[in-house]
């Protein structure tokens, strides 16, 4: 997230680096690590608890900062951020505390009653991984997956006036099926329909060979986006980030963005391609992660690895090798 | 006129940041444009702002209505504000 945009200024002006912001903009939080699937293309190799998860008291303390600093929109991941025992008193916590949230799910919780209590939430969105027009495309990738199951949540949640957006992995497997799920997303009644390329980290990485699309079927892809967009302009957003991690690192070295990311055991990523940590949230006072944050985008450290990632995309599969950047012991993530 | 429903707004050293979380699109003001938007948050009319910051500044009030409305349009026009 970054401005893009100053009324009645000049180019230059304070508010469009993230060293202005006197806290995050947004913050990504991977609230737990634990999934009932195990997706070929998952970044975070999610699937089982890792040590170390924020307990219940720490996960509110650091919401009650997050409330104090005024950040303004939250995102919920995990995992599966459902089987979070605490999830909806997290996300009623957000709500009343005036904060924007999108939850990010798989969709396979998504009962009446959970429909019901999202309905009354009213937050920004929902957005539901759905990899295929059909079950055979998104069952190859998403293992234990059930395409019925995600189709039918988005149906409900639309149904209840929740705000819901689907969003889309292309890879090898499934991205032949891009221009049927975009009609499919408009047909459910979706906000939005979001993809962008694969990033290549977490066990997309242990998976690449087998998952990354050729440079003619990517072309091919982003003909029917720019196609699809056309169609439903001022019905349903088509958004495609056309970039892969390189570029996005690329452009991150010079303009890190106004967020955070925080993952389940309080430990607060630079940016998910690196396995850089700059702090933790159950350690440090949320203010003081952020100053730590914005250092260490100029650690001669971080900007030397990036650079050598940049060089050798293989460097991505160290993602989730998590190097404490203001501490010389390293940790290893055993999700 | 009110900020849409999933306007945020934030005060900065700089000024104000707005931040239209559905669309995932940041705005940034400096003083002058956050003063506006504080009167806006608090549901005041653009001649009530217009006349409060002539006032504030000892300025002539039809230079500062230029500049508001300008704003406020700006707002309107970036999905933001609602009239
Ligand atoms: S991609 Fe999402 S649904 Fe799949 S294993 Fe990872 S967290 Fe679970």
């Amino acid at each position: 997230m970054e401005p893009t945009k100053n009324f009645n200024t000049t180019p230059g002006m304070a508010g469009e680096s993230f060293d202005d912001f006197k806290a995050p903009l947004f913050l990504a939080w991977q609230i737990n690590s634990v999934c009932n699937l195990g997706c070929l293309h998952c970044c975070e190799e999610a699937g089982h608890h890792i040590p170390g998860e924020m307990t219940r008291d720490q996960i509110f303390n650091f919401l009650h900062q997050v409330r104090e600093m005024g950040i303004p929109y939250v995102a919920i991941s995990g995992g599966e951020p459902l089987l979070h025992p605490d999830f909806f008193e997290v996300a009623e916590f957000i709500q009343e505390a005036g904060i924007s949230l999108k939850v990010e799910t798989n969709g396979e919780f998504i009962d009446d009653r959970t429909v019901e209590r999202f309905a009354a939430l009213d937050f920004r969105s929902v957005q539901i991984s759905l990899d295929g027009a059909t079950s055979a495309t998104h069952e190859v990738l998403r293992l234990k997956g059930n395409w019925g199951k995600s189709h039918a949540a988005v149906r409900k949640l639309v149904k209840k006036g929740v705000t819901t957006e689907i969003v889309f992995v292309p890879t090898s497997f499934n991205i032949h099926e891009v221009g049927p799920a975009i009609d499919m997303a408009y047909n459910l009644g979706c906000y939005g329909f979001y993809t962008g390329k694969i990033m290549r980290i977490g066990r997309a990485a242990l998976n690449w060979d087998k998952l990354n699309p050729t440079e003619e079927q990517y072309k091919a892809c982003f003909k029917i986006l720019d196609e699809k967009t056309k169609q439903y302009k001022d019905k349903m957003k088509v958004y495609y980030y056309p970039y892969d991690v390189i570029e996005e690192l690329k452009y991150r070295l010079q303009k890190p963005s106004a967020s955070l990311l925080v993952i389940p055991n309080g430990n607060t990523k630079l940016i998910g391609p690196l396995p850089f940590i700059c702090g933790n949230v159950k350690e440090q006072p949320l203010g003081e992660v952020w100053e730590r944050y914005k250092k260490a985008w100029r650690e001669p450290r971080v900007i030397e690895f990036t650079k050598r990632v940049i060089k050798d995309p293989n460097l991505l599969a160290e993602s989730n090798k998590w190097q404490n950047i203001f501490e010389t012991r390293s940790e290893t993530c055993s999700a | 006129m009110e900020f849409k429903k999933h306007v945020r707004i934030r005060k900065e050293k700089f000024g104000m940041v707005i931040f239209e979380t559905l669309k995932e699109k940041v705005f940034v003001t400096n003083p002058t444009g956050a003063e506006i938007i504080e009167r806006l948050k608090d549901k005041k009319t653009p001649d009530t702002i217009i006349t409060e910051l002539a006032s504030q500044y000892g300025a002539d009030a039809a230079v500062i209505a230029d500049d508001v409305n300008c704003f406020i349009n700006n707002l309107v026009r970036q999905e933001v504000l609602a009239k």
